[in-house]
């Protein structure tokens, strides 16, 4: 249902006030962040206006030239690609298989898939940190990369689940009938009608990868591994607080997810409806 | 390759890949709760429930533990509350809704160090925009992260703010399922917006907002890094729940055993949540 615009006056006016709240309540910090890393350092300081400016690119241009930032932003792409391509495959494969065989070994996936995404995110780091380090590992992006699947997989094959289940088995059938074999009709018929499906998950297993800061932090020790949020977060630990930097950094972080959320946001309240985000 | 050795072939992948990155870490983890071991490359040492008599047996864990049960309740009331509410206005029609909406949901999207960051910036002691506004407003400075009560206060404002969306769209998104006969019978019973509300939605409501609820409360029990990038679980551990006192044993003291005992403590306590959540929607594996 969807209420109709209200009769009286009132209720009208006090309707937008409470949208207009909302608006502000969610976005306001956003957009500070936005704007004070563009503004220039007298005005940082003093200014508290909403209109922007003065404006310089002198944070960017420190962040960019002097910093790690460069090699971090590359490292979270770097994880966040290949955590993203990983997860389509297994993801895909299981969720498949679950769906289309009767057998007694899936309910025990579908339920530790299930399971493993409320798992408390210490309960998989200590054990795979300590694999890790005794595999001579630690400290690299592989180890990031796995820890992200521990999250990843579990969203993907809980969501293609829900998506291959509401899908008829017909499709297929008449497919492998036409002289298809079962691999053929999986990939030339179910695959590309479950693109949707697809998309959802590749964004939210990027989202979760991309933002993780948790395992990043217990799994990367030194500068040059950092992803990108334990990087900017150890900016803040030194004396010399460079609110300009930081928020610069934290813009260019967020950027990509509302790039991708103005492009895709269907799909991301498509996967939000579907709880398909942990957090 | 026949269709059989198609499907098991996959099958097959998918319970090694399940086995090799949540069966094996979690038994693991639990093991490693049962042995000392003083780094992560060291010889462990059996050393059966010792652990556990140690950990338990400090009142630091009986802290952590009320202080998550308090982080966890304070936020999911908040939560659901604002994201019921807010729900509800965006059900409205009226221009720019869908402006709106897309806004309420951007929180969410921030990573989670972004949040933090914005926030201290913003409450920065000297120069922070609502550090200027309060003053200007001619009250007094907020300490927000000074005594035990306001840093858990503002550990739990900016875990609402970013998680309310949550709710939000989920909210949203059910309350279509709602048949407007519903409303259109009850309007012609003489009934208003409020006992709408509380007597056809929330009723129709329950079976998600139990989904909600449940999700929420096992996510924001096992939150590590809003609370750890705003606090570190101060001061003096007022915000330390079980998730940084894992950490902190397991990385910061290097008591291995001991930080895999506590997180096998929280795995417990969550399995009884999702114990309770299989039981209320059990799984629809045909």
């Amino acid at each position: 249902m969807s209420a109709s615009l209200p009769r009286s006056r009132a209720g009208r006016i006090s309707l937008y006030v409470a949208a207009l709240v909302i608006a502000v309540y969610s976005a306001f910090p956003i957009y500070w962040m936005v704007v004070s890393s563009l503004r220039a350092p007298q005005a940082l300081i003093n200014s508290t206006s909403l209109v922007p400016g003065p404006f310089t690119l002198e944070y960017y241009r420190n962040l960019l030239e002097l910093t790690d930032y460069p090699a971090q932003f590359a490292n979270s792409l770097l994880v966040a690609l290949v955590t993203v391509a990983v997860t389509m495959v297994f993801s895909v494969m299981i969720a498949y298989a679950v769906t289309r065989h009767r057998i007694r070994g899936k309910g025990l996936i579908v339920g530790a898939m299930l399971y493993a995404y409320m798992f408390p995110p210490l309960l998989i780091a200590i054990p795979l940190f300590s694999i890790f380090a005794k595999l001579g590992l630690g400290d690299t992006l592989t180890s990031v990369i796995v820890s992200h699947l521990t999250l990843t997989l579990p969203l993907g094959v809980w969501f293609l689940w829900g998506f291959f289940k509401s899908m008829p088995f017909e499709l297929e059938e008449a497919a492998m009938v036409d002289g298809c074999t079962r691999l053929g009709a999986f990939l030339r018929v179910v695959l590309p009608l479950s693109l949707p499906g697809l998309i959802t998950v590749a964004i939210f297993s990027f989202l979760l990868s991309w933002t993780d800061y948790t395992y990043a932090l217990i799994m990367i020790g030194s500068d040059a591994n950092k992803t990108v949020p334990v990087g900017l977060a150890s900016m803040v630990g030194s004396f010399d607080l460079r609110w300009g930097e930081i928020m610069a950094g934290s813009t260019l972080i967020a950027l990509p997810l509302f790039g991708a959320f103005a492009l895709l946001s269907q799909y991301f309240i498509q996967g939000l409806g579907a709880g398909a985000v942990k957090g | 390759m026949s269709s059989k050795a198609t499907i098991y072939s996959f099958l097959f992948m998918g319970l090694a890949v399940t086995a090799l990155l949540i069966v094996a870490p979690v038994a693991y983890a639990v093991s490693l709760s049962f042995y000392q071991m003083d780094s992560f490359v060291g010889a462990p040492r059996f050393v059966g429930l010792d652990n556990y008599a140690r950990m338990l047996s400090q009142w630091v864990f009986w802290r952590a533990l009320i202080n998550g049960f308090i982080y966890s309740l304070g936020t999911i009331v908040f939560q659901v509350v604002l994201g019921i509410g807010f729900a509800l206005v965006l059900n409205q029609v009226f221009p720019g809704r869908n402006i709106v909406r897309g806004l309420s949901i951007l929180p969410y999207l921030l990573p989670t160090v972004v949040v933090v960051l914005t926030f201290k910036w913003m409450v920065d002691g000297s120069i922070g925009v609502l550090t200027k506004v309060i003053a200007a407003l001619g009250l007094p400075p907020v300490q927000w992260f000074e005594s035990p009560g306001a840093a858990m206060a503002s550990v739990i404002l900016v875990s609402v703010w970013m998680w309310t969306p949550f709710v939000t769209t989920t909210f949203l998104a059910a309350l279509q399922t709602v048949p407007s006969s519903l409303y259109e019978a009850a309007k012609v019973d003489g009934t208003n917006a409020v006992q709408r509300f509380f007597h056809i939605t929330l009723p129709m409501l329950k079976p998600i907002l139990t989904v909600i609820v449940l999700l929420r409360a096992v996510w924001m029990f096992n939150k590590f890094d809003v609370i750890w990038l705003l606090t570190q679980g101060g001061p003096v551990g007022a915000t330390e729940h079980l998730a940084i006192l894992s950490y902190k044993q397991a990385f910061g003291q290097f008591d291995i055993g001991g930080g895999a005992a506590v997180a096998t403590i929280s795995f417990a306590i969550l399995s009884v949540a999702v114990f309770i959540y299989f039981r209320l929607f059990p799984l629809d594996t045909e």
